[in-house]
């Protein structure tokens, strides 16, 4: 094997949903994560992807979450926040580092001007 | 100003997101649903319903609360399943069709299970509707072998039966009933009734409680006290406009004053069980003298056995009882033994055989169904067969791919199935007047919750049994040739082997149900034909009975009957007109005979001879031959007619006319002469041997309750109304009841063998049918897929009929061998059925050669269409095309 056996592989979705929640740092959630993955990657992808997704990773480890309290813009319902555990840390750098090696000496032609 | 997110959307949502994430999911798209509400609300809600569908599509999955070492791989076997279910779905509504035959081929099968079964459920396996009915037995003699051969029963004596009351322990209760005709008047036209009389107890054994007021007491079951009455449901209905305030008012029979006192529920009516299925009930009321009658059995029993307590004991103990009471009554007891069956046993005796003969028919329509279909799911695999290796190669283990197409053949039998109870119920409906004749119990006759268990598991093993063996032919198609582009599959020759042993159980079954139903029949033809002993063509039957306390002397009777008996004669179109105690094929007295001036013998060796009563003309009238001597004559006293048979039994081969018989049950003094002899009846029923019989003149006996014949030179029925008015002008209280042709008395007693020749016809039809489209549909596959060669064998030179032959020879080939083993097949079956034909064998030859070429000429028809196709293939445009 090529990579370290404690950080475990991601998908491309779980790459983008692991990154959303390290960004939002306390502020990470269904919808703020949606609308970051949404802002920032161009993809508009439906919120029950996103909590599946969600839900994989805490299953593996690597999100850990909690639930806040009931809001009024929502309805009165809750928000449940999720944080990256220390492996799921160690997954993205993981998937960041394999990234950034594949990518030396790219630039040139991956670049859109 | 707060909007509102699309109500509809929130609530599908809400059914389906799982319940541990809804409120976060909710929560997030109200949230962000506000914040774009604020730039378009049309574009939020826009964009509200587009996640709404998202969601719905592919709702979040609910993980698995499990703790799982590993993430688990999603493929749990609950989760395969209900996708397998839904993917089948999906398949088989693409190709509706396919999915269209499969279900209607099934939805039949399954449909004539279901309904045969739930009469089975009913009749054989519901318990009866009173309490603890698995305790309720029947009692009776068991008649001295000698002279009442091979009856297994016999109706009770009053005498024995208090002794058996007052001796066995096996009983919580027991109670004697029998019936009793009266003639109802008071309101309206007089009107005959048939009451059940029925001894002290007889209602607390069955544990019946009356709707309204209460059953008998006791005391009431003597004659001093015993003028009450308790109305059935229907009776109290039909002539109370189901009145409450009916307990206290009286009712007129046979002219004497009957109290009601109560009322029965409609339950307790059961068609089955005749002394429950009566207008109404009055206490027995025996005297002193008939309690007493020990030589004279009557009576009918019904008891409970104390709980723990079983049938083997029950008998065993009856048997003691009855080597006593032989001991102690040798004159009148010797030779009488005692039986106890179970009250449901003796209800569905008669049905039993034939109803496990259709059961087991109608399963070979299933099983027939199941190959049909196995054939179609087949051919639909090798047509799939690349979507099927597409699967393999992807991952799809054999045991999956397996497990896919099974719950396809389960998921169409089931909707066939669903059909099918659709069918039953219609089919149960609609037939529900010719049950009511054929089967006990027919009113109960439901759909219940057995009923749809049976359907379900029927359906489910049909899934199985046809999906199983296609299932298997494709897990082991070779991936790699079915994906080669273009690649060569002579699909026509894969799988035949499986196809043609298909086509073999379809003929074979076949063969065994139009033999089962071509015995049935043709039984059935033989005993309309059987010669009764008389003839039963152009022959007006009635019966009248008068009341005792209207017709209170021998006279009086006499004078009526032969007054009724002269105003028939003078009617246009009737040629002679008689009277008798029974009808022939309806049952009647059997009694021992002493001939000659011999002492008495014991019961067990005294000759017993069923015993008529007539009057003049009667023989005229039915057409029974007069053999020897003479009929009665208007003056004659102490006269006898015998039978043919009587005469072989009584004299042997000395000429009876002028000897003398003596009927001990009747007069203990009165001697007989006989003075002709005529020709035997079928009395025990069409398929018995005839009855040694002798008849008697009806004058001589205070008889009032009589049948009355009239032979008509027009359509009997016609002259009812007729003969009704010349009662009615003697006696305008006089009913008139069951006005019958005699054909129709006699066909009555065929109506079991009519049920089951009418079934058995039907499902031999249905099987004939599938068994043809099976042969088809596999041929019409087998030359598609051999086009290529037979083009190729034309382009040789092969002639037409050289392909035809070929063609017929592949159809024919496993046709011959299923009506080969259906032959076999139906041998063993003709022992079941053996005890249900008259006078042809089970397995008739002469009906299996019929059968046989039948199946062949219609299996040689099915192969000759796609033979004639395929001789009509154009080589070049073949060859091309491939």
């Amino acid at each position: 094997m090529w990579f370290r056996k404690d950080a475990a592989i991601l998908g491309d979705f779980e790459q983008l949903v692991l990154f959303g929640v390290l960004r939002l740092e306390d502020e990470a959630y269904g919808s703020a994560i949606r609308q970051e993955i949404h802002a920032r990657s161009g993809r508009d992808v439906s919120i029950n992807a996103v909590y599946t997704t969600l839900d994989r990773l805490e299953l593996k480890g690597l999100l850990r979450s909690w639930v806040g309290d009931p809001t009024p813009q929502r309805g009165g319902r809750r928000r449940k926040f999720y944080a990256a555990t220390p492996a799921g840390l160690a997954a993205a750098r993981q998937a960041y580092g394999a990234f950034r090696a594949m990518t030396v000496g790219l630039a040139g032609r991956l670049e859109t001007k | 100003m707060k909007q509102q997110a699309p109500r509809l959307a929130v609530s599908l949502l809400g059914r389906r997101v799982p319940e541990e994430w809804r409120e976060f999911v909710l929560g997030d798209l109200e949230e962000e649903f506000q914040i774009r509400v604020q730039r378009s609300p049309s574009a939020a809600r826009r964009w509200f319903w587009r996640q709404t569908l998202r969601c719905l599509v592919a709702p979040p999955r609910a993980r698995s609360h499990s703790h799982h070492a590993f993430p688990i791989s999603g493929d749990s076997m609950l989760r395969t399943l209900v996708a397998d279910i839904r993917y089948s779905s999906r398949v088989l509504l693409r190709a509706p069709s396919f999915t269209l035959a499969v279900v209607a081929v099934l939805a039949l099968g399954i449909g004539a299970n279901t309904a045969i079964f739930s009469i089975v459920n009913t009749v054989l396996l519901r318990p009866l509707p009173f309490d603890e009915p698995e305790r309720l037995v029947r009692l009776f003699h068991v008649p001295p072998q000698a002279t009442f051969p091979g009856m297994p029963r016999f109706a009770v004596s009053a005498a024995n039966f208090y002794d058996w009351q007052r001796d066995a322990r096996s009983y919580e209760r027991m109670a004697l009933y029998r019936f009793r005709p009266f003639t109802l008047t008071g309101g309206g036209p007089a009107e005959a009734v048939v009451a059940g009389a029925v001894g002290d107890g007889f209602f607390e054994t069955l544990r019946a409680k009356p709707l309204l007021g209460r059953v008998f007491l006791s005391e009431e079951d003597t004659p001093a006290r015993g003028h009450v009455v308790v109305l059935s449901n229907g009776f109290w209905k039909s002539h109370f406009g189901a009145a409450p305030e009916v307990i206290g008012r009286t009712l007129m029979l046979d002219g004497e004053v009957y109290t009601v006192v109560g009322v029965m529920p409609a339950a307790f009516s059961m068609a089955s069980w005749s002394i429950t299925h009566r207008d109404m009930w009055v206490p027995i009321a025996y005297k002193d003298a008939d309690r007493a009658v020990r030589d004279n059995h009557n009576d009918m029993v019904v008891a409970r056995l104390k709980p723990g307590v079983d049938i083997a004991h029950a008998n065993a103990e009856m048997k003691d009882i009855s080597q006593r009471l032989e001991r102690d009554y040798p004159k009148e007891n010797t030779g009488w033994g005692a039986t106890v069956d179970p009250l449901q046993e003796i209800l569905v005796r008669n049905v039993r055989t034939s109803l496990v003969m259709l059961l087991a028919a109608v399963a070979l329509v299933l099983l027939i169904a199941c190959a049909n279909v196995g054939n179609l799911l087949f051919a639909r695999s090798l047509g799939r067969s690349k979507e099927l290796a597409i699967r393999t190669a992807l991952g799809a283990g054999r045991a999956r791919v397996f497990q896919q197409l099974i719950i396809e053949a389960i998921v169409l039998a089931t909707a066939g199935g669903a059909v099918g109870l659709l069918i039953a119920r219609v089919s149960l409906a609609a037939s529900a007047t010719l049950l009511a004749n054929q089967v006990p119990r027919a009113d109960e006759i439901s759909v219940d919750a057995r009923v749809m268990l049976f359907a379900l598991a029927v359906s489910i093993l049909t899934g199985i049994l046809a999906g199983v063996l296609p299932a298997i032919r494709a897990g082991r198609a070779d991936v790699n040739d079915a994906l080669k582009e273009g690649g060569r599959s002579d699909a026509g020759t894969i799988g035949l082997r499986t196809r043609r042993l298909l086509i073999v159980c379809e003929v074979a079954f076949s063969l065994v149900l139009l033999t089962g139903a071509g015995v049935m029949i043709r039984s059935l033809l033989a005993l309309q034909h059987v010669d009764a002993g008389f003839d039963p063509h152009n022959v007006l039957t009635m019966k009248v009975g008068l009341p005792e306390t209207r017709y209170k002397t021998p006279a009086q009777t006499t004078a009526f009957y032969n007054d009724a008996l002269r105003r028939f004669r003078a009617l246009p179109g009737v040629q002679e007109a008689a009277a008798i105690d029974d009808l022939p094929l309806t049952g009647g007295s059997q009694q021992p005979i002493v001939v000659d001036g011999h002492a008495e013998l014991l019961p067990r060796d005294q000759p017993t001879v069923a015993v008529r009563k007539i009057t003049p003309g009667y023989l005229r009238a039915m057409r029974v031959p007069l053999l020897r001597g003479r009929d009665f004559a208007e003056d004659d006293v102490h006269v006898m007619l015998v039978s043919r048979a009587a005469a072989k039994l009584l004299w042997g081969d000395i000429d009876p006319i002028g000897r003398q018989a003596r009927l001990p049950l009747e007069s203990k003094t009165v001697v007989q002469t006989v003075v002709g002899v005529v020709g035997d009846i079928r009395e025990a029923g069409l398929s018995e041997n005839p009855v040694a019989t002798v008849y008697e003149f009806t004058r001589e006996h205070d008889w009032s309750h009589l049948a009355l014949v009239a032979r008509t030179s027009v359509p009997p029925l016609t002259l009812a109304q007729a003969v009704t008015a010349a009662v009615r002008a003697i006696d305008p209280e006089q009913p008139v009841e069951e006005i019958r042709t005699m054909e129709d008395v006699r066909d009555d007693t065929l109506t079991s063998q009519r049920f089951s020749a009418l079934l058995l016809g039907l499902f031999a039809s249905v099987a004939l049918a599938l068994a043809s489209v099976g042969i088809y549909s596999v041929l019409s596959y087998i030359v598609h897929g051999r086009s290529r060669e037979i083009g190729i064998r034309s382009a040789l030179g092969a002639k037409r009929f050289d392909v035809v032959r070929l063609v017929v020879v592949e159809g024919m080939t496993p046709a011959l061998i299923g009506v080969a083993a259906g032959a076999i097949a139906a041998l063993g079956a003709g022992r079941l059925m053996a005890k249900l034909v008259y006078g042809v064998s089970a397995s008739d030859p002469l009906t299996m050669a019929v059968v046989s070429a039948t199946l062949v000429g219609v299996a040689l028809l099915a192969s000759l269409i796609p033979a004639y196709r395929a001789s009509r293939l154009d080589p070049s445009e073949v060859l091309r095309a491939s």
